[in-house]
Parts: C-alpha cells; structure tokens; sequence
C-alpha cells in the first residue's frame, strides 16, 4: 500500500473497448447493485398477485351479477392491481437515472462513455426488458391463482385473443408507464419531481379532466393513463367505456390508446436524450 | 499528451477560464496548480468532455476525448470524490465501470488491492470517509491501465500516508512515460511531487514551465538592510524594479535587488551597513506572488502585491 504496486499486467489492447452490449451489461450491473431494484421489484410483485387474488375472492364474494360473469369480472383484478403496483415501478424507473445524477454517479459514467446517449439507451433497454418480464410474470401468476381457486366463477378463458392480449397489454401497460417515468427522471434530474410528474398525470389530471368544461372533455381519452390503460381492456370493453364519454369525444381503440401513451414516452425521452447531449454533465 | 487551445468557458456572465491554451507532455507530472475557483476542475471537466467549451479545443493523445473507441484505456480520471452511487458498493461500482469496456473483474480485484480497498470493497460508497472516496476514485482512474491520468485534487482527505502513496504512485506512472496531469491548490505538495507547473488564476494561464524555474523567475528574493543612514542607501539602490519599505531603526527591506548590488551600491556611495540579510524565496512565495493578483475568493483584505516579504506563513496556509 505504501509502495507503489507493480504495473497493471498488460492486457492484449483490443479487448477492452467501449460496445453498446458491454454498456448493457453496465447498465444491467448498476440496476441490480443497489437495494432499490429489488425492493421495488418485490413489492410490484406481491402487490400484483395479492391484489390480483384478493379482488378475485372480493367479486366472487359479492355473490352472482345479472348475468353469467363476464371478460369485465375476470379483467377487473388485474386492472386494479395494474394502477397501484404501477407505483412501485414509477418510483423504481425514475430513481434509476435520477439517483445518478444525485450522487453524481453520471459523471462516471459519462466519463467511460463519453458520447452519452448510449448510456441512456441502455439504461431504457435494461428497464424495459426488466419490468416487462416481471410485470408479465406476476400477472401470470395472478391469473393462474385466480384459476385455481375461483375458475368456477370467473372463468378465463386463455383460448380467447381478447383476453390474452388484455393480460399481456396489463404488463405492457404497466411497463410504459414506468418508462414514462424513467424518460421524465431522465428529463428533470430529480427523484421527487419525475416521480411527481407521472403519479400526478396519473392519478390526479383524470380528475381535473372530469370537469364538465368540454375541451377538457375532448382531451381526456389522451391523458397517458387513460389512452394507455386501454390495452389492459378487451375490445367490448374498450367500446363500452365509449358510451360513458359525452358526444363529440374521440373514441380510441386499445392500440390507438397504446400509441398515445408511447407517443407520450417518445416525446418526453427525445427531449431528455437532447437535454443529455446538448448540456454539462 | 493533452493539448488546450484558446479553451475557454463561461456560465453566464461568469467566465470560468478565459482562452488558456497549454500542453501537458508525457512523461512527466505536470502540477495544475491555482486557488479555489481559478478554473482548475473547470478545465479538467472539459478535457474529459463533461463541459463543453464555450470557445476553444482540448485534445487527449491528437483527439477529442468523446472519439476514442476506448475512452477508459486512454484516459483515466479523478474529477471529484464520490462521482459515485451511494447506495453500491466500492466493488460493484468499479465492476460497472469496467463492464463498459469489457475489462475483466480480475483487474477490478487489482485495483481495489493497489488502492487498499480491499478491507471496505464490499461495504456500500455511502458510508465512505473522504479518503477512502478518494482511493475508490483513484481506483476507477486506473481501471483501463490508461495512458493519461488527470486527477483533481487527489490527496484532498487523504492521511499523510495517502499522500504519500498518490506522490509516489504518480511519479512511477510518469516514469513509464504516462501522461500525468494533477491538480492542487497544496504548493508544498506541487514542488514534491511535479515536474511542471500550470498555474492558474480567475482562468488565465499565469505561469508554465518546469517547477524550478517558475520559483526563481516568481520569487524576487527580499533583502534586509540595516544601516545608520537609510536615506541615502535608499537613493543609492532606488530603480525602476526596486521597491524600498523603510522600517524603524534604520532596517530597510529591499525587494528586487540582490544582496550584491545593495551591498555594491552601498560602497559607492560609502554608506555603512550593519545587516546585509538575503530572505530566500520559496514556492509558497512565489505562488503567492504569481496568484496575488487572481485569487477569486479573498478571506480577508487584499494581499499586498509589492511586498511580498511581509506575508507570513499563517497568510499562506490560507
């Protein structure tokens, strides 16, 4: 320690050299290295498959609807543990890039490498790639306890396109938002604020929107969490949503909702990688 | 071999660095030294292309630091301690920085044991003492076994130990014909460890050469002079780069004359001395000296330029 240690033994100079796989590998090494990921993770998890099997029990309790139970009866769970479990992934996406820049890791980063939106992009794929297999997973589980216990009542019916791509539109809805997230982390640089952001959009301005003033009304089926939450639904269901919008209100079909919440994300993360190339680090 | 060409940086209204332009050469430690908010990180951030210049290049070995396909292998650098994830530890940080460039762990585990982080390679960035960050960002500097190294003040918060080790450690990597390019605001710690000076000030390159020479080209020894007649031997040595400060008993300090020509001009004029005593300068003088004029954020009232002699070493550990 004292003395000076022998010289790095030399390494063959062409092997360590900058790739976007090797800045993937980083960027899977940096999420899965603090606490945060796998806090987060675990409770997206179990908050999706509880509220999943819980809800399930509660429509089953509740004893028989008019009719035989219906895609909504069976889907309802899943989208009511979408909107909270969401929260989690909120949290955990903007922390992924605005803990760098609290710390002041980004310099370091930046730093191996320094032509910058490379690191961005990796980061989205890791993030992407993460919660989609996660939120895909624990929906799935969901589903199969949901059957194993209350297939008599809310039977699924996994043969049917509708509902399977409601399941897997769940996890991609709940992955876009995230990332929504992740872009608006990117963007502002601050945990609080990204997060604020997105929750606020969320969960707040469908509220404000409810006022019955009518360019608000005409707005409301962009709001990302209304466009986007519609491919967590089923076609009938999506056209059934319609007959609650008062006349002259645009009516979006579950990949038309979809492409608005992507339309969101591409805008909000254009403007992040700008603001990353252009500014100090 | 970095290379700075009118490299200047505002914020604002605010100028940062003012068109510096300088070479570090391999080979040898070059000392970036200057008082706080002379322009030093500042530079530095712009050589490893975080800031980008408002006018101006830098070049690392011929280019842009961002054009090289393996930045880490040709540049490593300290810019601050703790450029670091809090919540990761020593080990998995490094792994991270080297997974970009596809270094194995084994150098990772080379490191961490060069820097003596073994012990705390585990524990999480967050709890660090400044020393031990410093370590972890020598550590990452090394990681790519580079051919340049630019560290920002390094020795800050390290034991003397530390010092002694970063000294040591810089001077061998120079001696392998590396580019070295160390920053401090320790003028103690520049003359025992570079080769070179930068020096800096309210970003303007004041000063450049080999350590020796900006010594002896800043410090105008001060002479003591004592003599029953100071009037005259006042008139005697007067000229246009002599500065007299007259003090009781007959004592004169003579600044940017010799011992020889006072003592020669003295003859002359057949006045008699009773202390002829040449005050020797030393890097802390002639940092002084050279900075005087540039200090960005004063303690107290201004230093006084003519009279370098009268600064104290408590002025000078300021």
């Amino acid at each position: 320690m004292s003395t000076v240690t022998a010289p790095a033994p030399a390494r063959p100079a062409t092997t360590a050299h900058l790739s976007f796989a090797r800045l993937l590998r980083s960027e899977w090494i940096k999420f899965w290295t603090v606490r945060s990921a796998a806090w987060s993770l675990s409770i997206f998890f179990v908050v999706t498959v509880a509220l999943v099997s819980l809800i399930s029990l509660a429509v089953v309790s509740s004893g028989p609807n008019d009719g035989p139970p219906g895609p909504d009866d069976v889907l309802a769970p899943f989208n009511v543990a979408a909107q909270l479990g969401q929260v989690a992934l909120v949290v955990l996406a903007a922390l992924a890039i605005t803990g760098e820049y609290t710390t002041g890791m980004i310099r370091s980063s930046l730093t191996a490498a320094p032509r910058r939106t490379p690191v961005l992009w990796a980061k989205f794929l890791v993030l992407t790639v993460v919660f989609f297999v996660v939120a895909l997973v624990a929906n799935a589980l969901g589903a199969l306890l949901q059957q194993l216990f209350f297939s008599d009542d809310l039977p699924l019916d996994l043969g049917d396109p509708q509902i399977l791509r409601a399941l897997f539109g769940t996890a991609l809805y709940t992955t876009t938002i995230a990332l929504l997230s992740f872009a608006f982390g990117a963007l502002v640089r601050h945990s609080a604020a990204a997060i604020a952001i997105v929750l606020g959009a969320l969960l707040v301005l469908p509220l404000l929107f409810q006022i019955p003033w009518k360019p608000l009304q005409e707005m409301q089926p962009f709001l990302p969490g209304i466009a986007g939450s519609t491919i967590t639904q089923t076609d009938a269901q999506v056209e059934a949503g319609w007959e609650s919008f008062p006349p002259g209100v645009a009516h979006l079909t579950a990949w038309e909702g979809y492409a608005v919440l992507v339309a969101y994300l591409v805008v909000v993360l254009v403007a992040a990688l700008v603001r990353l190339k252009k500014s100090d680090a | 071999m970095i290379q700075a060409q009118g490299l200047t940086k505002r914020y604002g209204e605010k100028t940062a660095v003012n068109g510096i332009s300088f070479t570090v050469q391999p080979g040898k430690v070059t000392g970036f030294l200057g008082p706080n908010g002379a322009g030093k990180s500042t530079t530095m951030r712009m050589i490893m292309g975080l800031d980008k210049p408002t006018a101006g290049s830098v070049t690392v070995n011929g280019a842009p630091y961002a054009s090289f396909r393996s930045p880490l292998t040709e540049v490593g650098a300290l810019l601050e301690a703790k450029a670091v994830h809090t919540g990761r530890s020593a080990r998995n940080h490094l792994r991270a920085l080297a997974a970009t460039h596809g270094i194995p762990d084994k150098r990772v585990d080379e490191v961490i044991e060069m820097t003596g982080l073994t012990a705390v390679a585990k524990r999480r960035v967050g709890g660090f003492s400044l020393g031990m960050g410093q370590r972890l960002g020598i550590a990452s500097a090394l990681l790519g076994d580079p051919r340049t190294l630019i560290l920002d003040e390094p020795v800050n918060g390290l034991d003397p130990e530390g010092v002694l080790w970063v000294r040591n450690l810089v001077k061998y990597l120079a001696s392998e014909g590396r580019t070295v390019f160390l920053s401090s605001h320790l003028m103690t710690e520049m003359a025992l460890t570079a080769d070179h000076l930068i020096v800096i000030g309210r970003g303007h390159i004041i000063a450049d050469g080999p350590v020796d020479e900006i010594i002896a080209r800043s410090t105008k020894a001060t002479v003591r002079v004592r003599t029953p007649h100071p009037e005259q031997l006042a008139a005697a040595v007067a000229g246009p780069e002599v500065t007299i400060t007259p003090k009781d008993g007959g004592l004169l300090e003579v600044f940017g004359a010799t011992a020889e020509q006072i003592g020669d001009a003295a003859a002359a004029a057949r006045v008699t001395l009773h202390e002829l005593t040449p005050l020797s300068g030393s890097l802390e003088e002639a940092y002084m000296t050279l900075t005087a004029d540039e200090v960005e954020y004063r303690s107290d009232a201004p230093i006084p330029t003519t009279d370098p002699a009268t600064l104290t070493t408590t002025e000078v550990a300021r």
